[in-house]
């Protein structure tokens, strides 16, 4: 150190004061070294926040990160970093691998739903020639699944298989058709059991369940979980309620119905490690699932992700094909390939659960909503999955945005013998949000007021916590709701359109990021971690765990490296794919990535920069405090001539040491309350949607085109806004089927009738309507530059807002999903029929007539406006507990301080007298107390 | 998913394919034909019905002649579509067929000899497998109907191609060759209500074209097809209505006819000509749309339910005579 200082007082400390300087004079880089272009480019006032001296308006106040903008990247529409190996399809999927002496591995499935494996002949396949090995469940008896209390897969049936097309056995061939014929030789023996297939049967007990849990089996019931939960004051709810709704849902099961299909290469290289190269959006739980199934350490396995050809949660569980193939390929000593066929993803699934929910919505004579009652039966189909948190996500995921004065939730899950259902896209929260939004229509038509207007008026400020004690940061939904409610021109359509032309409002909530690791203690370990190496060739190399799945995340993490640092995106080099070089990352689900791996990528570029800084005080004598980094140049703010290249800083910080390298983290903080089930649904920041749509519906085919929406989302800040737009625009297309024609449809037989895409109804381009995407900037305090998630939550108003806008065009309203047009033709004719009209041409529009609780409401929601402005800028508020709009104290959780508003997680015996279809899975005693009571 | 294998066989004209499929028969060997392989390829790959050889008829220049009156079996959906020889309503069926790819590659004849189609048939072989088989595709067990079990005797798969209707309604004639000769019959009786055989089609026979009558420019009408989706579905149910004068009042002639309903598609002779010998504008149309909702008998193995289908029939008629109403 010493010895620099020498080195530099030796030049010419009396000839330059300060340091100035001068392109072509100096031994130095010339000014904006590295990147494509060959000078740096002027910082643009428009992308610096106003904090910072910038002309960037940030309407709801400074954030944290505002310093670290360097004008780059971020908030620039920005093509995805790997979208060039796409477009010239040069990226690599699954299927794509091709390793030297591959076989091709196959699967044998069961044709039966439910049966006992008695004996597996292998011989005769065996025999046959090309065919090198085959496994069955023998091989591989330990279980797995992608949450640690439930693990209940195998890689192929031990003693059962739970559903046609459950694995059996798999064998390795030379290629497709040898291991096809050799699947045919496989004699299987079984005893077929009697299967579940209705979800209400599974609340039923049985001679032989799915799955036995052991102790903690639910009486002799196919009850994989329940769930109990009540909050607020339940009984002063039905005192209080002048107008309610309630309705009884049925939700098809849906199919994530990715364009890639699942597909595997197993490798186990001469040293005896495994390399497994996979499509997968959670390589750190297959890494851990390997290691349990193969019974080898986690260090002998490289989980390699692939470029992924869509996810949306299909491809977030470990899988038991990747099981078979990396047993296979140790049997064989070959790399195995697996590739599905689109059957086999439907039957592997993990899909959106088929539900049956009851919703029941209570408003008082204030027009506030006193109360929601959930009761959601989910039909898990085999496998555990990610059930045990759908189950929660059914009820907790709707106790926001509104400001609620009692919440109760009755779920269970069922085991059925139906492919596993599991996470996909609004994971949990998309059926029963639709059924609150629908329920929030029918209140407002039952109170005489707007329908926008009612939810105006019952929002929960910013800052501030649900009912369900969830810590909420920033809130746009008002924004959303708003700017949807003007570019829509709603006042002038809502019902006041010709019969069979509608207009629709739905909202949304969704989690930013699950607060609670599946793994591991959330104050033990970090939720992601980001590694960066900047070597002398000045370009960042970035590791990272995240799973790229076609959202982006590659992208986001450079863009946010490249930010702080003040680079172009072609100086940032993205490593995210083998498990070898990445540091852990959970995966990509529950929108977590985006804010917890670009706030980890924030804080280890941090450490770079403040190297750089240091480096640049050292060259330049200038003062720390005054430097600012701009396009790849770091300069004193108030004399901008003082200053170095990046390149140059950067050399002068690798003195000594060479390559830079720094590790940073990300963590959310201590959050939630503390009764049974309070983590689920906890997260760091929450992302806020309003839709509108516009639909024309044909009243004498029941045919539903969606002809325009208006989809504002609050994502807190844009990094991308390209990005955020086709998160938005794809959402909608995935909703819309759901919503319309998208079902997995299960035949009298109990067998999968649709397992395809021309029977499996995802709307075409002739369906898509045009999409407007409304970008809202809630700009949130902990996320990344102020962001949220887009990925997931923008996917759940679609639903209600076309529910909601059939029923403005025909005065339908369904309670059954998807509304295919036989099923909008058959409430149509049930309404003609009713009113005694003939041809449903000639029925009336709805009409609404507004109460006088309109104008209290428009009162209250102007109030809440100004409320939510001082609070989201105000630094020193005060705390803001739901229950406030009913008269409580906002400053303390009233469940502390009002006997009435406490928390409740079991059901007392009153409540069992007459369950409801869910909370009658509380009427079996777990097993582990039948004991205690013996 | 891998087909099984087969040997293609590539004729030059059609007196060789039709030489090619005499040898065939003759060394006792099975085959298909294939045009544009858009129906067979995927039944191939689900190994429904797999022929150890497939004989293309898309080298036999023959075939795809295409004029007003003449329509060669190869002539692709979209050719026809696209020329302005085919008569309008022609052209809009055509153009409502699965998607523009499948639109290129099949051709008229493969539509018009579409294999039919049920939820139990139209599935993988290890689907099938799982529910034993069914009547169409046994494999040699003698397996039942699963969508009406108990009758072992005809399959009731759904016809569901969409230029038949239209073709039927203008009157046309279907031309068949064989190395036994050629012989030609209205496109009505072409078909077979048993969804196994589905057509007269003898072993070695073709389709090599279809004519329609000179007069076919004096007849204007409409088809219309309930599907979930616009783009890629089969039809639930089409109708194709066409008349003769009627621009003052009642239609000289009337002819009315279905698909995706039933096993084959119906010309409804009965019905029209009962409308135009008691014609009362708006209120005929009414009693013949529904006398075409009880003529048709759909069951459950598509995408929509029977009893929806066969209201909807009754819809789709009234609106394919809408311009029948316009004075």
């Amino acid at each position: 150190m010493s010895k620099k200082k020498d080195k530099r007082s030796t030049t010419s400390d009396d000839e330059i004061i300060g340091y100035r300087q001068q392109p072509g004079k100096l031994p130095f880089s010339r000014p904006g070294s590295g990147g494509k272009n060959r000078f740096s480019e002027s910082t643009n006032p428009e992308m610096i926040p106003s904090s910072q001296g910038g002309s960037l308006k940030q309407p709801w106040g400074p954030h944290r990160h505002d310093e670290l903008v360097s004008g780059q990247i971020i908030g620039k529409p920005t093509a995805l970093v790997d979208s060039s190996w796409k477009v010239t399809g040069r990226a690599h999927y699954g299927d794509d691998v091709r390793l030297p002496g591959e076989l091709i591995g196959r699967i044998v499935r069961s044709p039966h739903h439910y049966a006992r494996v008695l004996s597996i002949d292998c011989s005769q396949a065996l025999e046959l020639p090309g065919v090198i090995a085959i496994a069955t469940g023998d091989d591989a008896k330990n279980r797995f699944g992608v949450l640690p209390v439930t693990k209940d897969e195998h890689a192929m049936a031990v003693e059962k298989v739970r559903h046609a097309g459950d694995l059996v056995a798999c064998v390795a061939a030379v290629d497709e058709s040898t291991a096809r014929e050799a699947e045919r030789l496989i004699q299987v023996e079984y005893e077929i059991l009697e299967p579940t297939h209705d979800m209400r049967k599974g609340l039923e007990d049985s001679e032989e369940p799915i799955h036995d849990r052991g102790n903690y089996h639910i009486g002799e019931s196919n009850i994989q979980k329940r769930v109990f939960q009540e909050f607020g004051d339940i009984d002063g709810m039905m005192q209080t309620s002048v107008a309610s709704h309630k309705k009884s849902w049925l939700f098809a099961g849906v199919n994530h119905a990715f364009t890639e299909p699942h597909a595997v290469v197993a490798d186990w290289d001469p040293t005896g490690r495994l390399t497994l190269y996979t499509p997968q959006q959670v390589p750190h739980y297959l890494h851990r699932a390997l290691a349990d199934v193969l019974e080898i350490p986690m260090h002998q396995i490289n989980v390699h992700r692939t470029f992924v050809g869509g996810g949306f949660g299909g491809k977030s569980d470990p899988f038991p094909h990747e099981m078979c193939a990396a047993i296979l390929a140790r049997k064989c000593g070959r790399p195995v390939r697996i590739t599905f066929d689109r059957e086999e993803v439907y039957w592997v699934n993990r899909g959106r659960h088929p539900s049956r929910i009851e919703m029941n919505l209570h408003a008082d004579k204030e027009g506030r909503i006193c109360g929601i009652e959930t009761d959601a039966l989910i039909d898990g189909g085999a496998f555990a999955s990610f059930g045990h948190v759908t189950t929660y996500y059914n009820g907790v995921l709707h106790t926001a945005p509104y400001e609620i004065g009692a919440f109760h939730y009755t779920g269970a899950r069922v085991w059925t013998n139906k492919p596993a259902s599991g996470a996909m896209r609004g994971h949990g929260a998309v059926n029963s949000r639709c059924a609150v939004e629908v329920g929030m229509d029918d209140l407002a038509e039952n109170l005489g007021v707007d329908p926008i207007t009612l939810r105006l008026a019952n929002l929960l400020p910013p800052h501030s916590a649900t009912i369900t004690g969830f810590r909420v940061t920033s809130i746009g939904m008002r924004e959303c709701l708003e700017r949807v409610k003007k570019e829509s021109g709603w006042d002038e359509k809502f019902r006041k359109q010709p019969l069979g032309k509608g207009i629709g409002i739905g909202c949304g909530f969704f989690i930013s990021g699950s607060g609670l690791p599946i793994h591991w203690d959330p104050n033990k370990f970090p939720h992601a971690t980001v590694h960066l190496k900047v070597d002398m060739d000045g370009g960042v190399t970035v590791h990272t765990g995240a799973a790229d799945i076609g959202q982006g995340s590659d992208t986001v993490v450079a863009q946010s490296v490249a930010e702080v640092l003040g680079l172009p995106l072609d100086m940032i080099r993205i490593r995210s794919r083998d498990s070898d070089t990445s540091p852990v990352d959970l995966g990509s689900y529950s929108s977590r990535v985006t804010f917890m791996n670009a706030n980890a990528a924030i804080s280890a570029a941090m450490q770079i920069r403040d190297e750089l800084l240091d480096a640049t005080v050292e060259i330049t004598g200038a003062e720390r405090k005054g430097l600012v980094i701009g396009d790849r140049r770091i300069f004193l703010k108030s004399d901008p001539a003082v200053g170095v290249s990046y390149l140059e800083a950067l050399h002068k910080a690798q003195e000594d040491r060479g390559a830079l390298v720094s590790s940073g983290a990300y963590r959310t903080p201590p959050m939630g309350k503390t009764h049974k089930g309070a983590a689920a649904g906890l997260a760091p920041a929450y992302s806020f949607s309003a839709y509108v749509a516009e639909v024309t519906v044909d009243v004498e085919t029941g045919q539903t085109k969606v002809d325009k929406v208006w989809a504002a989302h609050d994502c807190g800040k844009a990094l991308n806004p390209l990005a955020v737009k086709g998160q938005i625009i794809g959402s909608c297309h995935m909703g819309m089927g759901q919503v319309l024609s998208e079902e997995m449809r299960y035949g009298r037989s109990g067998n999968l009738m649709n397992p395809d895409l021309l029977d499996y109804k995802i709307p075409s381009v002739h369906e898509m309507p045009e999409v407007v995407p409304i970008i809202v900037e809630s700009n949130d305090p902990e996320g990344p530059f102020g962001a949220k998630e887009a990925g997931e939550g923008p996917l759940l108003p679609i639903l209600p807002a076309v529910c909601n806008a059939v029923y403005d065009a025909v005065g339908v309203r369904t309670s059954e999903l998807p509304m295919t047009p036989e099923r909008v033709f058959k409430m149509i004719e049930k309404r003609c029929k009713s009113e005694g009209v003939s041809d449903p041409t000639d029925l009336e529009c709805p009409s609404l007539e507004y109460s006088e609780l309109q104008t209290i409401l428009e009162k209250r929601s102007d109030e809440h406006k100004l409320r939510d402005r001082e609070r989201r800028l105000d630094e020193e508020r005060i705390d803001y507990y739901n229950g406030a709009l009913f008269g409580l104290d906002p400053s303390t959780p009233p469940d502390e301080v009002d006997p009435r508003w406490e928390v409740r997680v079991t059901p007392d015996e009153e409540y069992l007298t007459s369950p409801r279809l869910a909370g009658s899975a509380w009427k079996h005693t777990e097993r582990r107390h039948m004991e205690d009571s013996k | 998913m891998k087909m099984p294998p087969f040997k293609v066989l590539s004729p030059k004209s059609l007196d060789e394919a039709l030489d090619m499929s005499k040898e065939l028969s003759e060394s006792g060997e099975d085959f298909d034909w294939i045009a544009g392989g858009t129906d067979l390829l995927p039944n191939y790959k689900w190994h429904i019905n797999v022929k150890s050889h497939v004989i293309s008829l898309s080298s036999i220049p023959e075939l795809r002649e295409l004029s007003e009156t003449h329509i060669g079996a190869m002539v692709s959906v979209a050719e026809l579509a696209g020329a302005g020889s085919t008569h309008p309503v022609l052209a809009k069926a055509a153009n409502s067929i699965a998607s523009v790819l499948i639109r290129k590659s099949g051709t008229v004849g493969g539509n018009i000899c579409l294999d039919t189609r049920c939820y139990w048939i139209n599935q993988s072989e290890t689907w099938r497998e799982s529910i034993d088989w069914c009547h169409k595709c046994d494999c040699g067990t003698g397996a039942d109907c699963r969508v009406i079990p108990n009758q072992n005797t005809l399959c009731v798969a759904t016809y569901q191609a969409d230029l038949a209707p239209v073709l039927m309604c203008l009157d046309a004639t279907i031309h068949l060759a064989s190395p036994a000769g050629t012989r030609s019959l209205p496109l009505g009786e072409f078909f077979e209500l048993d969804g196994m055989k589905r057509n007269i089609l003898e072993k070695s026979e073709l389709v090599t074209h279809i004519t329609i009558p000179e007069d076919s420019s004096e007849w204007h009408g409409d088809y219309q097809k309930l599907r979930q989706r616009e783009s890629w579905d089969f039809p639930e149910a089409g109708v194709a209505v066409l008349w003769r004068g009627g621009s003052s009042g009642a239609p000289e002639n009337l002819r009315v006819a279905t698909t995706g309903l039933e096993s084959i598609p119906s010309l409804h002779s009965e019905e029209a000509e009962k409308a135009v010998s008691s014609w009362r504008g708006a209120e005929t149309v009414e009693v013949l749309a529904e006398s075409i909702r009880k003529a048709v008998k759909p069951v459950q193995n598509t995408w929509f339910s029977p009893s929806y289908r066969r209201k909807m029939v009754k819809v789709l008629t009234k609106r394919a005579c809408r311009d029948l109403l316009v004075v």
